[in-house]
């Protein structure tokens, strides 16, 4: 496992020190509405993020279109330029002289989720998982078999498929050989922006346990992005909720998986299809399409398809706060003395 | 090695992979109609190529008691023109400089363009807008217009026909270049090439040259019919080559007075530049069409 | 079930002479559909579902040869002259696609095209149509359904646009909708919501539904019985819960394993079906799940096999079903 041995050389904080952290992460992007560009208005993509990835874990990010997982994925490569906020990786801060992007870049990388866009029709997959470790200096031969390494560590044979183009393999192959080129700097941390939404089922599980396996042995840490709770459960320690550009909960999977205690959360893994015949599922747990993001609803960003949605939760905007070990949400009702009528009453006032 | 292997269905036999241009080349072979084009157009250029050895006389030697023979005349396979010299011979020489300069200005245009239009699509932004708005203007000249405007301007001359034929093609090749490179910039393969530390210069040289160059080249293509003709209109007007030089347009030019007297000869120059245009845009649409990836 | 039942496909194959190999993309495909049932038709890109479903309609292009026979509603569809199949597109068959886009003009109101549709099939005026517009927009639950009525396809979400070509498919009151992946585009709090409507459709209008998707999950919020589909053929057939509970093919069986949600333990892997589906110009002999079977035997590469009963109304292709002395005297 020749992609495990000088991680830990890299390592500077220790193991307590989070590998990533992200601080009032900001993205708007400006729409244009008419002619004369008299309303200008933003859409809120990513609205004040932050969190923290420990060393060897996996967080995944689970919401719906529009939430701005994508969107913390393209800052956190920066692909695209935050307009607030501070990325702490491995205790620097990315962007200045301790660590620059390029530093940056080349331990982290990025897993996209349409794996046809994501290839060069033009470059085979050798060339192609070959390219970054060229761009850092690496002799053509010295590229081209490390190349072969991780296209074999993939679970391609080399003496098959080094020499395809993108259009002569399946999806699920061209998906192993974006992991096989986000590897090929041998980064400590893979983004993977919806990585199995575009394969087939049977696919799917094939590479979830690719990126399982690779994780055990190259001590990887993941950020996992997808739409799909169940992926997201099999795949994550921790898992971030977005819903509208903000964290609506954040915490260890099995807690908020079992004991959601935001509702959209709920929600969300309440429209999960049941798979039992006789049990179906009865009613939707929530009504109407995700708000458009340009013009996000005022207080709680969830208020308008929230069945428990008081008064209170279009005035008021609920922190994120914790709730439990490592458990934080953002909603007025686990919030004492909020004001909303199912939140528990204040600590002083129960004393 | 704990990892499933993937492709332990597939069959052994599963076809050698073979580059992209391999794959165009033998859509293209299908394609009747691109092959005939493409022969009748080689055809052409080499016969203009080996005109010395193929045509049957001196392209500059007339007689004027055999002026305007009609076609199939015993001494004329296709008939005289005006000063009494082989139209055949003519015909073969014409192609010469009615070749030259339809396709010297293409490409031309066809290598500032593409650097203008890739330069401006992938850099993006402010820079973009400013040089596309530059070309826009014009690109607003219907090409006629502004090709007669330029070589009138310059002067007459095939030297200055050229230069303004390139001058009208920049706009155009540059939108196509701006427009394909703006499309792949935003591919992800590109991104995930950003994301590994390359620099915008092997970018391009690795992940966009090779994915716009071919449809900018078709476009360049279906452009030379377009020079042929302008060119040809250059010369019928005297802006382009001068007299005696056989040139497609020009013999049209000098031919007109005979429109009465013997039609079909006086049609054969322009029927020259219809076939030969025509046939580059046939073979430019099956370019077009062997290059489309199917899945 | 003693009637005929509404759709009735015998031996159905589906050629694409392509440019290279002709490709049979649907092998021998036989299916019925009574009244008021509802069938997923379950199966990977490739696997034929979503040409099997178009062929009952003949949506498809002028490079597809269909053979065998399609009875729908008692009409031999593959027979129908081009007039006549017009007609049957609506009044008996209607069709709801992944991508809203397709099926709705961008340029039409919403409401002018369903009132179009009503018009052109039942010969009523254009306040009628209109009329019924509105009724089918509130029957799909599209909120303020009388302002919505003017809206073009572009200001309306996607869940929101899914609805109203629901409606649209539901105009000409068809007999029988057909249903492709009209939920795979959708978030998944809003593809629960779609589901649900065409649940409770299906029942109130007594409709027979043919529905297309890739998620097992999604087939058992809906199907009454579900045909698994792999490379052309469909491999099972069965009730939806006799279908999930005891998968008979193997294949089934792997699809079923390889869902994440069944995974509850962490660090554990999930059972994976090796290798990807066969390509269809070159498809292998016997059954064409074998080379990635994890219990194929000789014989399956060998002989397609045939369908074998399981259970009464449960059937699978695969020679492990045979009764036991047929298999040893071939």
């Amino acid at each position: 496992m020749t992609l495990a041995v000088d991680l830990d050389d890299k390592d500077r904080g220790g193991p307590a020190q989070p590998l990533l952290s992200v601080a009032g992460l900001v993205k708007h992007f400006p729409v244009n509405r008419g002619l004369m560009g008299g309303a200008r208005s933003v859409v809120r993509a990513v609205d004040g993020v932050a969190f923290e990835v420990a060393k060897r874990e996996t967080l995944g990010i689970v919401g719906e279109s529009g939430c701005g997982k994508s969107t913390t994925a393209r800052l956190l490569m920066h692909i695209i330029a935050p307009d607030a906020g501070e990325i702490l990786f491995d205790g620097e801060k990315v962007g200045t002289a301790a660590l620059d992007l390029a530093g940056y870049r080349r331990q982290v990388q990025m897993v996209f989720q349409d794996s046809h866009a994501s290839l060069n029709p033009r470059l085979t997959m050798e060339e192609t998982v070959a390219f970054g470790p060229r761009v850092h200096g690496f002799s053509r031969a010295a590229a081209l078999s490390r190349a072969h390494d991780l296209l074999h560590r993939v679970g391609l044979d080399p003496s098959r498929f080094a020499g395809r183009y993108p259009h002569e393999i399946s999806g699920g192959q061209r998906q192993r050989v974006n992991i096989a080129r986000a590897l090929a700097l041998r980064p400590r941390l893979l983004i993977l922006d919806e990585p199995v939404s575009a394969l087939d089922k049977s696919v799917e599980a094939q590479v979830l346990n690719l990126l399982l396996d690779l994780k055990d042995e190259s001590g990887l840490t993941y950020v996992f992005i997808s739409h799909d709770l169940n992926v997201v459960r099999f795949m994550s320690d921790r898992v971030m909720v977005m819903y509208l550009g903000k964290i609506a909960e954040l915490g260890p999977a099995e807690t908020i998986l079992q004991n959601p205690r935001h509702p959209y959360t709920a929600a969300l893994l309440a429209s999960m299809p049941s798979m039992d015949p006789n049990n179906r599922t009865q009613e939707a747990p929530l009504m109407g399409d995700p708000p458009n993001p340009i013009d996000p609803p005022p207080g709680c960003r969830f208020h308008t398809r929230c069945k428990f949605a008081a008064p209170v939760c279009s005035a008021k905007e609920a922190p994120l706060g914790a709730v439990g070990l490592d458990h934080a949400v953002a909603c007025l009702m686990a919030i004492p003395g909020s004001g909303h009528p199912l939140a528990p009453a204040l600590a002083s006032e129960a004393a | 090695m704990a990892i499933a292997t993937a492709d332990i269905a597939l069959p052994a036999t599963k076809r050698v992979s073979r580059g992209y241009w391999t794959d165009v080349g033998r859509r293209l072979s299908r394609d009747p109609v691109a092959m005939t084009a493409a022969c009748i157009v080689l055809l052409i250029v080499l016969a203009a190529i080996f005109a010395p050895y193929v045509a049957p006389a001196d392209p500059y030697k007339g007689s004027m008691i055999r002026r305007l023979k009609p076609i199939w005349d015993a001494n004329y396979i296709l008939g005289s023109d005006e000063l009494g010299r082989d139209m055949l011979t003519r015909l073969i020489y014409g192609g010469r400089l009615s070749l030259f300069m339809g396709g010297l200005p293409v490409a031309l245009a066809f290598v500032i363009g593409s650097s203008v239009g890739i330069f401006a699509g992938y850099v993006g932004g402010w820079a973009n807008t400013l040089i596309m708005r530059t070309i826009d203007v014009f690109y607003a000249f219907p090409s006629v217009l502004l090709a007669i405007a330029l070589s009138g301007a310059l002067g007459a001359g095939i030297l200055n026909a050229i230069v303004s034929l390139t001058i009208v093609f920049i706009p155009q090749i540059t939108r196509v270049a701006e427009a394909v490179t703006t499309q792949i910039r935003t591919r992800d393969y590109v991104e995930a090439a950003r994301v590994s530390g390359a620099g915008p210069l092997t970018i391009i040289r690795v992940h966009v040259l090779g994915n716009v160059l071919g449809p900018i080249f078709v476009y360049a293509t279906s452009l030379i019919s377009v020079s042929m003709i302008l060119a040809s209109g250059l010369s019928f007007l005297g802006l382009g080559s001068k007299p005696p030089e056989p040139e497609w347009g020009l013999m049209l030019n000098t031919l007109r007075t005979a429109i009465y007297v013997q039609p079909l000869v006086a049609a054969l120059p322009g029927a020259m530049i219809f076939i030969t245009s025509i046939s580059f845009n046939l073979f430019s649409d099956g370019l077009r069409s062997a290059m489309e990836v199917k899945q | 079930m003693s009637a005929a039942p509404l759709v009735d496909v015998k031996g159905l194959t589906v050629d694409f002479a392509g440019s290279a190999k002709p490709v049979r993309a649907v092998s021998g495909v036989d299916l019925t559909l009574a009244k008021g049932e509802v069938l997923a038709l379950l199966g990977e890109s490739g696997s034929g579902k979503t040409v099997t479903m178009r062929a009952l309609m003949r949506l498809l292009p002028k490079s597809a040869r269909i053979g065998g026979q399609v009875r729908v509603a008692g009409r031999d569809v593959l027979a129908l002259a081009p007039d006549e199949l017009a007609a049957m597109r609506g009044p008996v068959v209607s069709m709801v696609f992944q991508e809203p886009g397709i099926a709705l003009d961008p340029v039409y109101r919403l409401g002018d095209q369903i009132a179009e549709a009503v018009m052109r099939h039942e010969g009523a005026s254009r306040s009628q149509g209109r009329a019924r517009a509105l009724e089918l927009f509130e029957r799909v639950r599209i909120p303020s359904a009388a302002r919505r009525l003017d809206n073009y396809p572009h200001e309306m979400s996607g869940g929101m646009r899914q609805r109203a070509m629901i409606a649209l498919a539901l105009s000409c009151h068809p007999k029988v909708l057909l249903a492709d992946e009209p939920t795979t585009a959708l978030d998944a709090t809003v593809q629960i919501q779609i589901l649900l409507l065409l649940r409770e459709l299906q029942r109130e209008l007594g409709l027979a539904v043919m529905f297309v998707t890739h998620d097992i999950g999604v087939a058992v919020e809906v199907a009454d019985r579900i045909a698994v589909m792999y490379a052309g053929r469909i491999v099972e057939t069965g009730s939806c819960a006799r279908v999930v509970q005891a998968p008979q093919h193997p294949y089934t069986q792997g699809l079923l394993a390889s869902r994440a949600g069944h995974v509850f333990a962490k660090g554990e892997r999930l059972g994976t079906i090796p290798g990807s589906p066969p390509d269809l110009a070159n498809p292998p002999p016997g059954c064409a799940f074998a080379p990635r079977c994890k219990v194929a035997e000789a014989i399956c590469t060998k002989d397609l096999p045939r369908e074998y009963q399981a259970e009464p109304g449960h059937v699978a292709r695969c020679v492990r079903l045979a009764p036991a002395p047929a298999t040893v005297a071939a």
